[in-house]
């Protein structure tokens, strides 16, 4: 569904992803694991084209150079220096990090916009299912997305996600800063939603633990390099992963 | 009881003026320096196509906002569009077509044209009337200044909260970034307020112009007018700009009541320093208590 083929990105001099080879298969869950820095929002901004509207916004203030090597083929074509809002049409929605919640919209709000590209019935579909898997924003409807708790605002974030009818969703550190019983709960969430809706997920993390079980298939990133790839059996195995993101 | 009725009307009139600004503002961060220069524009456009080409008066307040929302759409694609994320050449470019179609209007020679120079340009009244309120005596169009402005808050707010286009416009206003990643276009977003702030221009024009009469430099007073009101409710707030109205609508006539019309612009020019020096985010500007949680 999605491939990546020598994918470089540059700020500067300083290399940010190095030749990146990657694919998700349609219908699986891909996991992207690494420490800080080891350019996994930089992946996910590049896929979602996030950075060319950084790019382009750097270059009318003269700052940091921003370059992108290689190619990002979805479905067949090749999107590497498509527009952002034209990529979330092809159905490619990126969750950021941090959630980025509307904070002044009310949680429905959130939801409401994040159903532009969706048609009426659409919207309502996915706004009930939405509901299905996370419950508790049912009552939260009219609270402002600012003061919702951490846990809160990531199920809201995935649902806005949704609303957007994503046929490759990207989550970006969906855990960052959760409890573990939050993160467990989110998790077996994101495996719901692969499993009932079949929608391609690609998923980053730095705490491989909770995530790992879920994904078919995973790469390990270092300095924004690929170092290892494989399914989640052979990723769990490796001893290297083991001591490295599972802290044993 | 005067000083009630005239204050509303005063403020509304305020209102009527900043609210394209501030709605601009408020989705795109663009400041829209041109905004003064619409009105008149608008203002000189109706009064020709009435006087000189004879439409019929409400025809022509149509056309002339369609071209207003028209400019709107064309300063963004053709001027604004280049420097975004550049605020001080977005100010300078933005009043530099404002100063083009302001000081145009007063060119004179050109193909016959005459320019309009001079206090002979009145827009007529929708309706010829005066009519008391609480032993107040107030002429028509006021009330219709009051309920166009009421009119056009709340379509505002009824567009930006239960239409998809003006909630799109809502989110790029938040987060433009996060609203890209859901399929929100910003530069289409910028284009759509730019013109919806122009026509506003445009509207408040119409409305408010058959009070006096229309002069260019009036351009210069009400972009002074709508920064004001911005500056006092907190820049891009609406909620902000309704209230910074009714404060300065208020403390306007309120000024010229106990001390003669000579402190308008001192009431005028010095809440903006008050509200400098206390509050600089303006009256509800961004609330820090809704920062990011994590």
């Amino acid at each position: 569904m999605l491939e990546i083929k020598n994918l470089m990105v540059f700020y500067e001099n300083a290399i940010a992803i190095n030749n990146i080879n990657m694919k998700c298969e349609g219908g699986k869950v891909t996991g992207i694991f690494g420490a800080n820095s080891a350019g996994k929002s930089t992946l996910m901004y590049t896929i979602s084209g996030i950075i060319l509207d950084v790019k382009k916004k750097e270059e009318m203030k003269g700052g940091e150079r921003i370059t992108i090597l290689g190619n990002i083929i979805f479905e067949g074509t090749d999107i590497t220096y498509l527009k952002p809002s034209e990529r979330a049409k092809k159905g490619i929605i990126l969750c950021p990090e941090r959630r980025r919640i509307f904070a002044e919209s009310s949680t429905l709000e959130n939801l409401k916009i994040g159903a532009y590209l969706a048609t009426k019935t659409q919207a309502k579909k996915t706004l009930e299912y939405i509901y299905t898997i996370f419950p508790p924003l049912k009552n939260l409807k009219s609270r402002e997305g600012g003061f919702l708790s951490g846990g809160e605002q990531q199920m809201l974030a995935i649902g806005r996600a949704l609303m957007a009818q994503p046929k490759l969703l990207l989550l970006d550190e969906p855990l960052l800063g959760l409890s573990p019983m939050m993160e467990g709960m989110l998790a077996r969430s994101i495996h719901d939603i692969n499993l009932q809706t079949g929608i391609t997920i690609l998923i980053s993390e730095q705490y491989a633990r909770p995530i790992l079980p879920i994904v078919h298939h995973g790469y390990v990133l270092e300095n924004g390099g690929a170092v290892l790839e494989g399914s989640s059996q052979e990723l769990m195995e490796n001893p290297d992963v083991k001591s490295a993101y599972f802290g044993l | 009881m005067n000083i009630l009725i005239y204050g509303t009307v005063n403020s509304i009139i305020f209102a009527l003026v900043a609210v394209g600004f501030t709605l601009v503002y408020g989705v795109s961060r663009l400041p829209n320096f041109a905004h003064g220069a619409l009105y008149v524009l608008v203002g000189f456009l109706t009064w020709s196509m009435v006087n000189d080409f004879k439409l019929f008066y409400p025809f022509a307040i149509l056309i002339s906002l369609g071209i207003s929302s028209l400019l709107g759409a064309l300063i963004y694609r053709l001027v604004l569009i280049r420097l975004r994320g550049l605020p001080t050449s977005e100010i300078i470019a933005s009043f530099a077509v404002g100063l083009i179609i302001l000081e145009g209007l007063r060119l004179q020679g050109i193909g016959g044209f005459k320019g309009f120079i001079g206090p002979f340009y009145v827009l007529p009244s929708f309706i010829d009337a005066k009519i008391k309120i609480a032993g107040v005596l107030i002429d028509a169009q006021r009330l219709i200044v009051m309920l166009g402005g009421l009119a056009v808050v709340v379509s505002i707010w009824l567009f930006t909260h239960h239409t998809k286009t003006g909630l799109s416009l809502r989110a790029i206003a938040q987060d433009e970034q996060a609203a890209m990643m859901l399929g929100i276009d910003s530069d289409r977003a910028a284009i759509i307020s730019l013109s919806i702030g122009s026509a506003l221009a445009g509207l408040a024009a119409v409305i408010i112009l058959p009070l006096g009469n229309v002069t260019a430099e009036a351009g210069y007073r009400i972009l002074i007018n709508a920064l004001a009101v911005c500056i006092i409710g907190g820049l891009g707030s609406w909620a902000g700009a309704v209230l910074a109205s009714f404060v300065l609508g208020f403390a306007m006539i309120i000024s010229t009541a106990l001390f003669g019309s000579v402190w308008e612009s001192v009431v005028l020019v010095g809440a903006i320093i008050l509200i400098l020096i206390f509050k600089p985010s303006g009256l509800l500007g961004k609330q820090k208590e809704l920062e990011e949680r994590v």
